[in-house]
């Protein structure tokens, strides 16, 4: 497997968030977590992303120890916060010059990701005046500047209108059909279809999910 | 370090946006305190100058000698400056006492002159103050009231030791007029008793005039305060930001550099424009400082240079502040009070010379304390090599924390 995840653990003084998370992924497959509020998607992304450090356990992509080397994180991993990482006072492009240099960000721009997800219709307005799903596609915009192999997406599509939805959802099609792995922590439905397997973390510990369109059971399963 | 200067230069892109506004609002609160510190420092020396002792004088005052004392006090002594005697009936002088227009009342008893020429000295002259004037001046008051006890008899001493000399060598015609003559000699002799000495004032703190000090505190207090005004480029902190930034590459410490720098281009900024009417007053007189009389605006542009490690210091502080709290509102009110409280203690508004040792020493000790005497000994020319010193290690310890405080939010979430 491209990306395997083994004994990862995570506590908080203590109180346990993360007991025991394993997991292999495969490239080109999106795998979504699921979990109530506070069971710890958050907590098991950012580790993932480097923003946290795990108390133990392995991350490993292709063989490379990510959590040893962690300098390597952002060439790998593009990750993107629930809330927008985006400087409000600047405009979409200002944004995204902060990460790509000016030749990249133009021909992004053209035929790219940022093309797909339909930056260049607001690249002027500024971040304040956008709406959530303009922010939305920014903020994944800006994440994916060194064409990471494995994307981190924290709730991507909360409170977002169908057309937002769908164009991100097209974006992480073509990302997944050019070999990338995607991690969804979502209690969105919709973006369940897009994942090839789902797990929901409970007491710390990831358990295989398979989802039937039974929001009952689904439910009952996060209780 | 690549993240953090494109982090540096898309908050200098931010801080830029609002530039002109910020410059404006910066310029306008500088005219604003300046107008008011121009007025107070000038009334204050103003009453400085004109402040007298107004001393009601009440009593038997039908000796020739003792009026002849009280008109030489008023024209010819040096005492005049600081005191004003008034004399007055008893009730005037008690109603004007209690109105607050005289600090003090002498009282002469009657036949007060006698007693004195007897040598007897035994009607005393009261002299009543109001239990609120425990003071310096009232100190001052009472040594003086010492003074002329001893001058008095002293000099009665000397009248008696003549005259009984005079009687024993039989020289009763020229008794009076000698008694007269060493009258008038020891009353030259006491009206010449400033030529014994030289006063030389040396200012209110770190050997800086009033002018001088209040503008060094002033012009401090003005870039703690432009913490308030400039807020806008370090409040609304998202924690997001702060985990993607690190995702990206850019730690806590790159990110508080590329914020903090930005803020302190934008502190550098509103520093240069306080200069401009700063320099204007000074190349046209309308602002005096003594230290720098006759050079124009010249000494302001070594001032602006000195005041940079300051502005680096304030910055560092402001930026830790609202570090320390997201909200908004709470960091905005905690800029203030802790600018005013410092300030205080520091002695911006009031020389800290004045203050209890203890309060002092944690006043000198205050980031706002170690910039003020480094400010202060610029401008007086001194070596500010210590102060400097200390204003590099709260810079230091400010950055420090500020990246602490990053490191705990961005892994707190």
């Amino acid at each position: 497997m491209e990306m395997e995840l083994a004994g990862i653990r995570k506590s908080y003084k203590k109180k346990k968030v993360l007991t025991d998370i394993s997991l292999s992924v495969g490239s080109g497959s999106c795998v979504g977590i699921l979990g109530g509020n506070g069971s710890g998607k958050s907590t098991l992304l950012s580790i993932l992303a480097g923003v946290q450090k795990a108390d133990g356990g392995t991350f490993h992509y292709q063989g490379e120890d990510l959590m040893r080397n962690s300098a390597r994180i952002p060439a790998v991993i593009g990750y993107v916060p629930q809330g927008n990482p985006l400087i409000e006072e600047l405009n979409a492009w200002d944004n995204l010059r902060m990460w790509y240099d000016r030749k990249t960000l133009q021909r992004e721009l053209q035929q790219g990701a940022l093309a797909m997800l339909g930056i260049g219709d607001f690249l002027k307005t500024p971040v304040r005046r956008m709406s959530g799903g303009m922010k939305k596609r920014l903020s994944i915009g800006c994440a994916v500047v060194a064409k990471p192999r494995i994307l981190l997406l924290d709730e991507p599509s909360a409170a977002l209108d169908l057309v937002c939805k769908e164009n991100i959802y097209r974006y992480l099609e073509r990302y997944k059909a050019e070999g990338g792995i995607v991690l969804l922590a979502t209690h969105d439905m919709q973006e369940l279809e897009l994942c090839e397997r789902c797990y929901i973390i409970k007491e710390g510990v990831l358990e295989a999910y398979q989802y039937d369109g039974d929001l009952h059971h689904l439910a009952g399963k996060l209780r | 370090m690549n993240g953090m200067l494109m982090y540096l230069c898309a908050q200098l892109k931010r801080m830029m946006k609002t530039l002109p506004r910020q410059a404006v609002v910066n310029l306008l609160m500088c005219l604003c305190v300046g107008v008011l510190a121009a007025v107070f420092i000038q009334e204050s020396i103003l009453k400085q100058d004109d402040q007298k002792y107004r001393i009601g004088v009440v009593g038997d005052m039908s000796d020739s000698y003792l009026g002849f004392g009280i008109n030489a006090i008023q024209s010819m002594d040096d005492s005049r400056f600081m005191v004003e005697l008034v004399t007055m009936t008893d009730e005037e002088a008690r109603e004007a006492f209690e109105k607050g227009e005289l600090y003090a009342i002498v009282q002469i008893p009657e036949g007060v002159m006698e007693s004195i020429e007897s040598g007897a000295n035994d009607r005393p002259i009261s002299y009543i103050a109001s239990e609120g004037q425990k003071g310096l001046g009232a100190m001052v008051m009472g040594q003086i009231v010492d003074v002329a006890s001893v001058l008095v008899t002293r000099s009665q001493s000397a009248i008696f030791g003549m005259q009984a000399i005079m009687l024993e060598q039989g020289m009763e015609e020229t008794f009076w007029d000698a008694t007269n003559a060493l009258n008038f000699l020891l009353i030259k002799l006491v009206l010449n008793r400033s030529r014994f000495y030289d006063v030389e004032v040396l200012g209110i703190a770190n050997g800086l005039s009033v002018e001088g000090y209040y503008f060094c505190s002033i012009l401090l207090f003005l870039l703690l305060l432009s913490g308030l005004n400039n807020s806008f480029l370090v409040t609304h902190k998202k924690a997001d930001m702060g985990r993607f930034m690190k995702a990206r590459g850019v730690g806590a410490a790159g990110q508080v550099a590329g914020e903090y720098l930005a803020y302190l281009c934008l502190m550098v900024l509103c520093l240069t424009v306080m200069f401009i009417p700063l320099s204007w007053c000074l190349e046209r007189e309308l602002l005096l400082i003594p230290e720098w009389e006759g050079m124009g605006a010249e000494p302001l542009r070594g001032f602006w240079a000195a005041l940079l490690p300051v502005t680096a210091m304030f910055a560092a502080l402001q930026f830790l502040l609202y570090e320390l709290v997201t909200c908004v509102v709470s960091g905005l009110l905690l800029q203030f009070v802790c600018g005013i409280g410092m300030g205080y203690l520091s002695g911006f508004f009031y020389p800290a010379a004045f203050f209890p040792d203890a309060i002092k020493r944690i006043g000198s000790i205050l980031p706002t304390g170690v910039a003020l005497q480094y400010v202060d000994s610029s401008v007086a020319e001194e070596g500010a090599l210590t102060g400097g010193f200390g204003v590099l290690l709260y810079l230091a310890v400010f950055l420090a924390l500020s990246v602490l405080v990053r490191k705990c939010r961005i892994q707190r979430g």
